[in-house]
């Protein structure tokens, strides 16, 4: 219908009028949006907060407590053990999705016959629910009708049968090894944009340079990706800190309660201590810690601007 | 405030939806795999009433939630089939329909399972009645018995035996396996099949007024250290350390020698799996004695509900002699003693046993009862998991007792 | 180049291929093994299904027992895919709708607290959603959209905005504005513009807010069993959780793998079908 060579100047007359009444188009693009922001998301937290002053039970009339649910937060041993047992699970699991993403990234990246078929199926567990591969997993992992276990039996291991969800180790690797096979290769794919966004003449240059393959992927690779490794990051972090479904359905917070995780608290709190004021407090603890999260991640992001 | 505005425009809407109808639907909400004696009532009621009920079936651990949700909502069921522990919880937070006056006017109201009746009373007040009576009593298999070279009609008397003839049973075979337990976070299976080897000794968990924990006692060691060492002599299979409840019944795989259970699962076992020979007997203490928990579900109305009247009379025909009979039938123990005699006539004797233990059965009373002990986060599940399957056995008891003691104080 | 020399590239070159191939392959295996093994496990008769999958294939004939099993619990597979169904499309439409709007919005216009807006959009990704469950519930009460399919489709929609905002404003984004302006000369303006002239250049995104969206409606539980209080209504999700919970004391393992394949071929389905798309506009709508 139209091609960008049609393209003419804009008389500035037509354009200013068009900026006026632009602040209230704009504004009505974005009205649905916003309208379900408010209602569904805004208004529920605004809600939460309000909430969180409250001795607010889960059945019954709530009171006006102050500051309370925040003075116990402060002294709750349970609530940060919660809180260190998700940052060691942030932490691995990061740690271990990057190790795991990054050379699959690589990879595929490389035009070869077949990258196309591996790209698609290191990401086919991405579509999968959370809580369905949760449960593939607990099948995976069961000792008497699973996989992992009687494997290990049938290739001569033998002995007692393996319990992986029974130790703290076990089960716990039992999840990452998990939470890998279900976002590497989200994660993947996000790399792979930042490494084709690099000119493969630099590469090139740098290769005749006499740079060695780790001296480039230090040096030119890592420092031009820095942008696509923070929008990874942020992500990674994110969802962990935010992880829930992976130990209520694997191992129901066990062994030991030794796998709470601070939504899993929060969750136990407010629906089977029944304490919702104080699983509101809870809530707006860890939105702040999220978002002082994501403004270092961001800055980090920033850096990334001035190239 | 909010609150109250809320409730007054969900009643008008409710009342516009009710008046729509000559019949009224009554929603009760029940856990997932109630089983068939309460929908067999329900089926049986939906086919010769006027008035209709509709089950809404959600998971057991998250019925307490959704409940909650629902009531907050304005939205509530008309009725729901409570875990009898909780209906001291949830009467305490006033949510629940006062049935004083109407329940002391049944003719029956005296023969009802009297403890489910205790744990509905709160405040002299009546807002529970029993829908379904369940005790706790040791099974074992027949079958493997003899293949042991047990006597398979000899129930055993005590622990010592029992780990025997685990023991037997066990070297039967790489499958084969003496005894089971859910001691993964279990605390409903662990309260439900485990605390009876101290009641029978006279010891609680929990004081008289369930003000102070009671848990380290001389007896309660012996308990732990039994099952401890069956499970370091390999007694019990493996997967009993995170079985969270979702496999409490195990027994049914033909392979567990001896496993404390429900009478509820007697039904079960009779009905589904007729191949599968078992003796009942009551659970004996850890020294001597016997004893056994009272569990199963109150059905309690939602404060309010417009088809309370609707709700009553599905109320009353649950203890009509014939839905009596058809709980009876799927194994459920009947709720009115003075025709258990009539309803059971003809039925498997062993649920004669469960009946039986109903005379030394307990429930503890306590409105904490899902942070003390249900939660498979709670401080019990925790013990049980840690005193059983842990290192150190005496950090296990002395963190419970704490953690059992601080919640109780903090609830003051 | 001497003889020798070649040859030892072509070595070189057929044993890098063989450990190129060997690395995705083992690889592959790994990302791919455990949806064969359910598939093939789901398909074992009833009696073998609590046997652990080794090997996984049917030994006693293929059957579809565990299918028929899963399909005993709630108000049965079909009524319970078909409320799913119903959930994820008119998630994925309102979604591609509402998010087309807003990024066109937020990546062409300026009006005032613009970005007190994206960022509070972007915001709904960092509260646990566990903690607004209850005042949602009231809310949804308030509106008369409790217990209905309606409601929940637009809290799933809110809860998508921001992924599908970030993706539909980059998308723009990386429209040429120079083909607007002549768009406008020729007489197109606002929706007309957006749905004629924008649309086609922005599909890849839309198709990657639409899976998405797709994905995330089509797996969720929580909000689904909380919001919904119906039998008939609950969606595939809530069905895994009754799964989950086992009957009668045991966890019929396996209907747990046919559910895990139920759940799971639709997603695979629309990902393989749309997968071209996608992968270039999460490419593109990443980079931003």
């Amino acid at each position: 219908m139209t091609s960008p060579a049609l393209t003419l100047a804009v008389p500035a007359r037509l354009r200013r009028r068009r900026a006026r009444l632009g602040q209230w188009q704009g504004l009505l693009y974005i009205a649905p949006a916003m309208a379900l922001v408010i209602v569904f998301f805004v208004i529920p937290v605004l809600f939460t907060f309000w909430m969180s002053f409250h001795d607010w039970p889960l059945l019954g009339q709530p009171e006006w407590i102050g500051l309370d649910n925040y003075v116990r937060l402060l002294t709750d041993n349970k609530f940060f053990t919660a809180l260190k047992f998700t940052g060691y699970y942030t932490v691995i699991t990061t740690i271990a999705i990057f190790i795991v993403a990054f050379p699959l990234a690589i990879f595929v990246e490389k035009q070869r016959r077949g990258a196309g078929l591996y790209r698609t199926v290191f990401f086919m567990p991405v579509v999968v629910g959370l809580a369905t591969a949760s449960l593939l997993w607990v099948w995976l992992a069961n000792v008497d009708s699973g996989l992992i276990g009687p494997a290990i039996r049938m290739m001569g291991f033998g002995g007692k049968k393996v319990n992986l969800l029974a130790t703290f180790d076990g089960a716990f690797w039992t999840i990452i090894v998990m939470v890998v096979w279900k976002v590497a290769g989200f994660t993947m794919i996000i790399l792979l944009t930042g490494l084709q966004s690099i000119p493969t003449e630099l590469n090139e240059a740098a290769r005749i340079d006499g740079a060695s393959r780790w001296q480039r992927f230090r040096r030119l690779t890592l420092p031009l990706m820095r942008r696509t490794i923070a929008l990874a990051l942020i992500l990674s972090v994110t969802g962990s800190v935010l992880a829930f479904d992976q130990f209520y359905i694997m191992t129901s917070g066990g062994p030991q309660n030794r796998m709470i995780s601070v939504v899993y608290y929060i969750f136990n709190q407010s629906f089977v201590s029944f304490h919702l004021g104080y699983g509101s407090a809870l809530s707006i603890a860890l939105l702040a810690i999220l978002i002082v999260l994501s403004i270092v991640q961001l800055r980090l992001l920033r850096v990334g601007d001035d190239k | 405030m909010l609150k109250r505005l809320l409730a007054t425009a969900s009643v008008a809407t409710l009342s516009l939806v009710s008046s729509a109808s000559a019949a009224d639907t009554i929603n009760i909400l029940v856990r997932t795999g109630i089983g068939a004696a309460f929908t067999g009532v329900v089926e049986a009621y939906n086919e010769s009433h006027e008035n209709q009920v509709a089950l809404t079936e959600v998971p057991f651990a998250e019925l307490v939630q959704k409940y909650a949700t629902a009531i907050a909502g304005g939205q509530a069921p008309d009725a729901l089939s409570l875990d009898l522990i909780y209906t001291p919880s949830f009467a305490a937070a006033g949510q629940l329909e006062d049935l004083t006056e109407w329940a002391h006017g049944l003719p029956y109201f005296d023969a009802l399972a009297p403890s489910h009746v205790k744990l509905g009373t709160y405040d002299g007040k009546n807002y529970g009645l029993p829908l379904s009576v369940e005790t706790s009593v040791f099974a074992w298999n027949k079958d493997l018995y003899q293949a042991a070279g047990l006597d398979p009609e000899k129930a055993p008397a005590n622990w010592d035996e029992i780990e025997a003839n685990a023991e037997k049973i066990r070297a039967l075979g790489e499958d084969t396996y003496g005894f089971y337990f859910s001691g993964g976070g279990c605390g409903g299976c662990m309260i439900f099949t485990f605390t009876p080897l101290v009641w029978a000794e006279g010891k609680d968990i929990l004081s008289e007024d369930a003000q102070t924990a009671t848990l380290d006692t001389p007896e309660m060691r012996a308990a732990i250290d039994k099952y401890r060492s069956m499970v370091a002599k390999d007694l019990v299979p493996e997967s009993a350390a995170t079985d969270n409840g979702s496999n409490f019944l195990s027994f049914t795989n033909g392979k567990i020698g001896q496993q404390s259970l429900g009478a509820f699962s007697i039904g079960t076992l009779v009905n589904d799996y007729p191949d599968l020979h078992f003796g009942v007997t009551q659970i004996p203490g850890i020294v001597s004695g016997t004893s056994s928990f009272a569990g199963g579900d109150n059905i309690v109305v939602t404060k309010g509900t417009p088809r309370l009247e609707a709700v009553k009379e599905f109320i009353e025909y649950m203890y009509s002699p014939e839905a009596q009979k058809v709980f009876a039938t799927n194994g459920s123990l009947p709720t009115r003693s003075d025709i258990a005699a009539d309803v059971l006539k003809g039925l498997d004797p062993r649920l004669q046993v469960a009946v039986d233990a109903i005379a030394t059965a307990k429930t503890p009373y306590t409105v904490l009862f899902n942070d003390l002990i249900n939660s498979s986060n709670g401080p019990w599940a925790t013990f049980i998991n840690a005193a059983i399957y842990g290192d150190d056995v005496d950090a296990a008891f002395s963190d419970a007792q704490a953690e059992m003691q601080s919640i109780i104080d903090n609830a003051k | 180049m001497s003889a020798v020399a070649r040859h030892r590239r072509q070595r070189q070159k057929f044993w890098g291929g063989f450990g190129y191939h060997a690395f995705g392959i083992g690889a592959a295996l790994f990302f791919f093994a455990p949806f064969a093994w359910t598939g093939l496990a789901s398909l074992r008769t009833g009696s073998e299904a609590q046997q652990p999958p080794l090997p996984p294939w049917p030994t006693q004939g293929v059957s579809f027992d565990t299918y028929a099993v899963l399909d005993t619990f709630g108000a049965g597979i079909w009524q319970h895919t078909l409320n799913s169904a119903l959930v994820a499309l008119a998630t994925v439409v309102l979604t591609v709708i509402v998010s087309l709007l807003a990024g066109y919005g937020f990546s062409r216009y300026r009006f005032p607290l613009k970005n007190v807006f994206f960022v509070l959009i972007i915001a709904t990704l960092m509260i646990p959603f566990q903690s607004i469950l209850t005042p949602l519930f009231i809310i949804l009460a308030k509106l008369g959209l409790n217990n209905s399919l309606v409601g929940l489709v637009l809290v799933y929609v809110t809860l998508q905005l921001p992924f599908s905002v970030f993706m539909m404003r980059n998308a723009f984004d990386a429209v040429p504005r120079e083909i607007e302006e002549a768009a406008r000369i020729d007489g197109a303006r606002d929706l007309k513009l957006l749905v004629r002239v924008l649309l086609p250049l922005v599909m890849p995104g839309v198709a990657t807010v639409a899976i998405f969206a797709f994905l995330n409606s089509w797996n969720e539980f929580l909000a689904a069993l909380i919001l919904l209080s119906d039998n008939d209504k609950y969606t595939l999700p809530v069905l895994m959780t009754a799964v989950r919970a086992g009957r009668l004391g045991a966890i019929n393992w396996g209907a747990v793998q046919a559910g895990v394949m139920v759940m799971t071929i639709p997603c695979l389905a629309v990902f393989l079908i749309l997968q071209r798309y996608y992968m270039r506009g999460l490419m593109a709508g990443a980079v931003k």
